[in-house]
C-alpha cells in the first residue's frame, strides 16, 4: 500500500512555478526566454491561454525549428502557437504520486524533451520535472520497501515467538507430568529415610542398654542389685518397642526405597532420552525407541485420561533422523489423542517396514475430527481448542518435521469413532541432509519444502 | 490409653507402607488403596484422622472426604496430594472441608505434627459426644453479624437481600475499614474477596480466624491461584471458596449452610478447635498479620472489659 499522507504523497511538492507564456508570443521572444537564466534548467516552456494550458514548447523542438535556414526571418514574428506541441502533458496537483508517475511515464515522449504541466482545477500552476517525479517515486518506493521489510520482520519474530510458545506449552505439560511422576517415589523415599533414621536412633538406644548390661555382667565388682536394675531397664525398653517387628517392616521400606530411587532414575533417563536434540541432532535411530520414549514422557497425560495403550511395534531398520524432533511429533499425536478421548479410550500404535520405508499408524477411539476441519488440521494456527489453550501449531510443526525427514503424514477420521494418523518415513538416509534437520524451529508458514 | 486411629488412603501402596511406618508408634494405623474400603472402615470403626490422596482411580480424594464428612463427621480430614489443580483444591474446601491440604513430597516432621494435632482435636470431639454438624436449638443462636469485604457493593447487597433482617450486614470497601470493624466487635461471618483496591487482604482473613476460630470465612473471588487457595485452607480454614460471578441462589444456599455451621460450633472450644489454623509462613503477611493481631488484642481486651 502506498502511503499518500506525507509530503511525498501528492505531486504538489514538485511544482516549479515557472512563468507561462501566451500562445501568441513570437518565436523570437521564445528564443530570448530560452537564453534567459531564469529558464536555464527547464526543458520546455508552458503555453497557457486564459489560465488553461494549451501546449508546451520544448527547447529541443524550438532548436529544431529555429535553426532551420531562414527560419528566423520566416518564422521569427509568427506565434508560438504554430510550433508548440499540443495537447500538453497535464497532471492535476492533487494526484497521488504513483498515479501521476504512471500517467507521465506512459504518455511522455522519448527522448525526454518536455516537462509536464501541473494544474489546479484546470488552471495552470507550474511545471514539473520528470526527473523530480522519478526521484520522488524512488524515494517512496524505498520507504515502502522499508515498511514491508519491517512488517516482514515483525511477522517473522511473532511467528518465532508463537513456535516458541507452542514449544513451551508442550514442554510445560511435559514438565508438569514428569514432576508428578517423580513426586510419588520421591515422597515415600524421603519419608522412608526419615523413618529409617528414627529407627536407627531407637536401635542405638537399645544397643546402648544391652551393652551396659553386658559390661555390668562382665564386671566382677558390680553388685547384683545394679545388674538387676539394668536388666529391668532393658526389659522395659524391649517391652515398649516392637523392634523386631519394626525392623522387619523396615526391610520392606528399604526394598521400596530402592525401587523408588530406580523409578526416579528411570524418569531422569527418559527425560535425557527425550531431549537428545540438545546434543546430537541426527543419528541412526530405531523409531520404536522414539515411540517408547514419547510414551514414557506422555504416560502421565495418558493415565490422566485413562487411555489404554496397545503397541504393535514391528522390526524396523534404523533411520537417520533427529530423534528429539520425532519424539516431539509422537508426543504431540499421543497428547492430542488422549485429549480427544474423554475417558477409557484406546490408543493403538503400529509400526512396520514396507515400501522401502517405515510405516507408523497411530489410531485413537476418540471423538474424531469433523470433515470440515480435517483438511485444515495441518494448517498453522488452526485449532478447535478454546482461545489460550492451543496455539494451533502442534500439528503444523509435526507436519513440517515429517516433511523435513522426507516423509509424509496423513490423517483419516470418523467423527464419533476415532482418528488415525499415518506417518511414512523413508529408510534411505541419503535423502536427508543432516544440516537441514539441524536448522532451528521449523517454519509453520512454509508448507512446501523444496530441496 | 487407646491409641488414636488414623486411616491412610492412597493408590500407591509404597506410600501407604511408608506412612504406616511413620505413624507406627503413636497410632493404630489403617491403610487401604480402595476408597470403598475406606468408607467401610469409617462406618464401622472410630477413625480420628483420615489422610487421603486426591487423584485415585475409583474415587477422587475430595469426594471420599465429602463422604467421610457425612459418614463420620468427627473424623478430621486431611488431603495429601501431589497435584495442585484448582478444581481439586476448590472441591477439597467446599465438599471435603479439609482440615489441611498437604503437598507431596511431604516433610515427615510436619505431617506428623499435623496428624498429631488433628488426632488430639478428634479425640476431644469424640469426648464431647457432640456432633460437629448438629444443629443447635433456636434459642441458643447468637445474633449474626456479617462483614462483607469487597470493592463491589453488589456482593453486600446480595448478602443483605438473602438474609433480610436475620443479620446485621456491614459492607467494607477498603482494607482499613474492614480492620476497624473487626477491631470493634466479633463478626459471625466474613464474606470476602481476596483483593481490595488491588491489594491482597488474605492476611486479614488469616488473622481473624486466628483471633476468633468461631468466625466463618467465605471467599468469593474471581482469583485463580491454587497455591494461595491452599494457604487459605491451611492458614484461614476458609469454609467456602466460591468463584465470581456467583448466582444468588448458590450464594444463598452456601450462606445458610455456613450460618448453620457457625451456630453448631457455638461456644464449644473443642469444636472450634476443629477449624484451628496453621501459622502464617509468608514473611510479609506475617508482619501485616502481627500488627493487626496486636491491634485486635489491644482494642478488643479493652472493649470486653467495658462490656463486662
Amino acid at each position: 500500500m502506498l502511503n499518500d499522507s506525507n509530503a511525498l504523497g501528492g505531486i504538489a511538492a514538485l511544482i516549479k512555478p515557472i512563468e507561462c507564456i501566451s500562445p501568441e508570443i513570437t518565436l523570437e521572444s521564445v528564443a530570448e526566454l530560452f537564453s534567459d537564466i531564469a529558464y536555464s534548467n527547464v526543458l520546455s516552456l508552458p503555453v497557457v491561454e486564459n489560465g488553461v494550458p494549451v501546449g508546451v514548447i520544448s527547447r529541443y523542438r524550438f532548436i529544431d525549428v529555429y535553426l532551420k535556414k531562414y527560419s528566423r526571418e520566416l518564422n521569427g514574428k509568427r506565434p508560438i502557437r504554430l510550433f508548440m506541441s499540443s495537447p500538453p502533458l497535464v497532471v492535476a496537483h492533487d494526484k497521488p504520486l504513483a498515479e501521476a508517475a504512471q500517467y507521465v511515464a506512459s504518455n511522455m515522449s522519448f527522448p525526454l524533451t518536455e516537462d509536464f504541466i501541473i494544474t489546479e482545477n484546470g488552471q495552470y500552476v507550474g511545471i514539473g520535472f520528470v526527473v523530480d517525479l522519478l526521484t520522488a517515486m524512488e524515494l517512496q518506493m524505498r520507504q515502502n520497501t522499508d515498511d514491508l521489510n519491517q512488517a516482514y520482520s515483525h511477522l517473522k519474530s511473532s511467528q518465532l515467538a508463537l513456535v516458541q510458545s507452542e514449544k513451551m506449552a508442550s514442554l510445560g505439560q511435559m514438565v508438569a507430568g514428569i514432576a508428578h511422576e517423580i513426586n510419588t517415589p520421591l515422597g515415600y523415599v524421603q519419608n522412608n529415610v526419615v523413618v529409617g533414621q528414627d529407627m536407627f536412633n531407637q536401635v542405638g538406644v537399645m544397643i546402648a542398654g544391652y551393652e551396659k548390661l553386658i559390661d555390668n555382667l562382665l564386671d566382677e565388682n558390680v553388685d547384683e542389685e545394679k545388674i538387676s536394675a539394668q536388666m529391668q531397664q532393658v526389659a522395659a525398653l524391649r517391652a515398649n518397642s516392637s523392634l523386631v517387628e519394626m525392623l522387619q517392616a523396615m526391610q520392606g521400606l528399604f526394598a521400596d526405597t530402592i525401587y523408588g530411587v530406580g523409578e526416579i532414575s528411570e524418569l531422569v533417563l527418559n527425560l535425557k532420552d527425550f531431549s537428545r536434540m540438545d546434543t546430537m541432532a541426527t543419528e541412526t535411530v530405531n523409531v520404536n525407541e522414539c515411540i517408547e520414549s514419547a510414551l514414557n514422557i506422555g504416560r502421565n497425560v495418558l493415565k490422566k485420561y485413562g487411555v489404554e495403550v496397545i503397541r504393535d511395534l514391528g522390526d524396523l531398520p534404523g533411520i537417520t533422523c533427529s530423534p528429539s524432533q520425532l519424539n516431539q511429533v509422537f508426543l504431540n499425536l499421543f497428547t492430542n489423542a488422549a485429549q480427544a478421548m474423554e475417558g477409557n479410550g484406546r490408543l493403538t500404535i503400529k509400526t512396520w517396514h514396507a515400501n522401502r520405508g517405515i510405516q507408523i499408524s497411530i489410531a485413537d477411539t476418540g471423538k474424531g475430527i469433523a470433515s470440515e476441519h480435517l483438511a485444515r488440521i495441518f494448517d498453522p494456527f488452526f485449532t478447535t481448542k478454546p482461545v489460550g489453550e492451543g496455539t494451533g501449531l502442534g500439528l503444523a510443526i509435526s507436519h513440517q518435521i515429517i516433511q523435513k525427514h522426507g516423509g509424509d503424514i496423513s490423517v483419516e477420521s470418523h467423527p464419533g469413532s476415532g482418528t488415525r494418523f499415518h506417518i511414512h518415513l523413508p529408510v534411505a538416509s541419503s535423502a536427508i541432509k543432516p544440516d537441514q534437520l539441524l536448522s532451528e524451529t521449523p517454519h509453520p508458514s512454509q508448507h512446501e519444502e523444496t530441496v | 490409653m487407646n491409641k488414636p486411629t488414623i486411616l491412610l488412603v492412597d493408590d500407591e501402596e509404597r506410600i501407604l507402607r511408608s506412612l504406616q511406618m511413620l505413624f507406627f508408634t503413636g497410632y493404630n494405623v489403617r491403610i487401604t488403596t480402595d476408597a470403598h474400603e475406606a468408607i467401610r472402615i469409617l462406618r464401622d470403626e472410630q477413625v480420628h484422622v483420615i489422610v487421603s490422596d486426591q487423584r485415585m482411580p475409583i474415587m477422587q480424594g475430595s469426594e471420599l472426604l465429602r463422604v467421610a464428612r457425612e459418614t463420620s463427621p468427627a473424623t478430621m480430614r486431611i488431603l495429601l496430594t501431589g497435584y495442585s489443580d484448582m478444581e481439586a483444591s476448590i472441591a477439597s474446601v467446599n465438599e471435603g472441608e479439609v482440615f489441611r491440604y498437604l503437598l507431596k513430597p511431604w516433610n515427615a516432621v510436619d505431617v506428623k505434627e499435623v496428624v498429631a494435632q488433628a488426632a488430639a482435636i478428634a479425640t476431644s470431639t469424640f469426648a464431647t459426644q457432640q456432633s460437629p454438624i448438629a444443629a443447635v436449638i433456636e434459642t441458643d443462636k447468637q445474633k449474626l453479624r456479617i462483614l462483607v469485604m469487597d470493592n463491589d457493593q453488589s456482593t453486600a447487597s446480595a448478602v443483605e437481600e438473602i438474609l433480610q433482617h436475620r443479620a446485621e450486614v456491614i459492607w467494607s470497601q477498603n482494607e482499613q475499614h474492614a480492620m476497624d470493624i473487626l477491631a470493634k466487635q466479633d463478626v459471625s461471618l466474613v464474606v470476602a474477596d481476596l483483593t481490595m483496591d488491588g491489594k491482597s487482604v488474605s492476611y486479614i482473613l488469616k488473622t481473624v480466624k486466628q483471633f476468633n476460630p468461631q468466625t466463618q470465612i467465605i471467599v468469593l473471588t474471581s482469583f485463580n491461584d491454587t497455591s494461595r487457595l491452599v494457604e487459605l485452607i491451611n492458614q484461614a480454614q476458609i469454609i467456602r471458596y466460591l468463584p465470581k460471578p456467583i448466582r444468588n441462589n448458590i450464594l444463598a444456599r452456601n450462606l445458610e449452610f455456613v450460618i448453620e455451621r457457625f451456630h453448631a460450633l457455638g461456644n464449644t472450644p473443642a469444636l472450634q478447635n476443629r477449624q484451628s489454623v496453621e501459622a502464617i509462613k509468608d514473611p510479609q503477611e506475617k508482619q501485616l498479620s502481627g500488627s493487626f493481631m496486636s491491634m485486635l488484642n489491644r482494642l478488643r481486651s479493652r472493649s470486653s472489659l467495658t462490656q463486662n
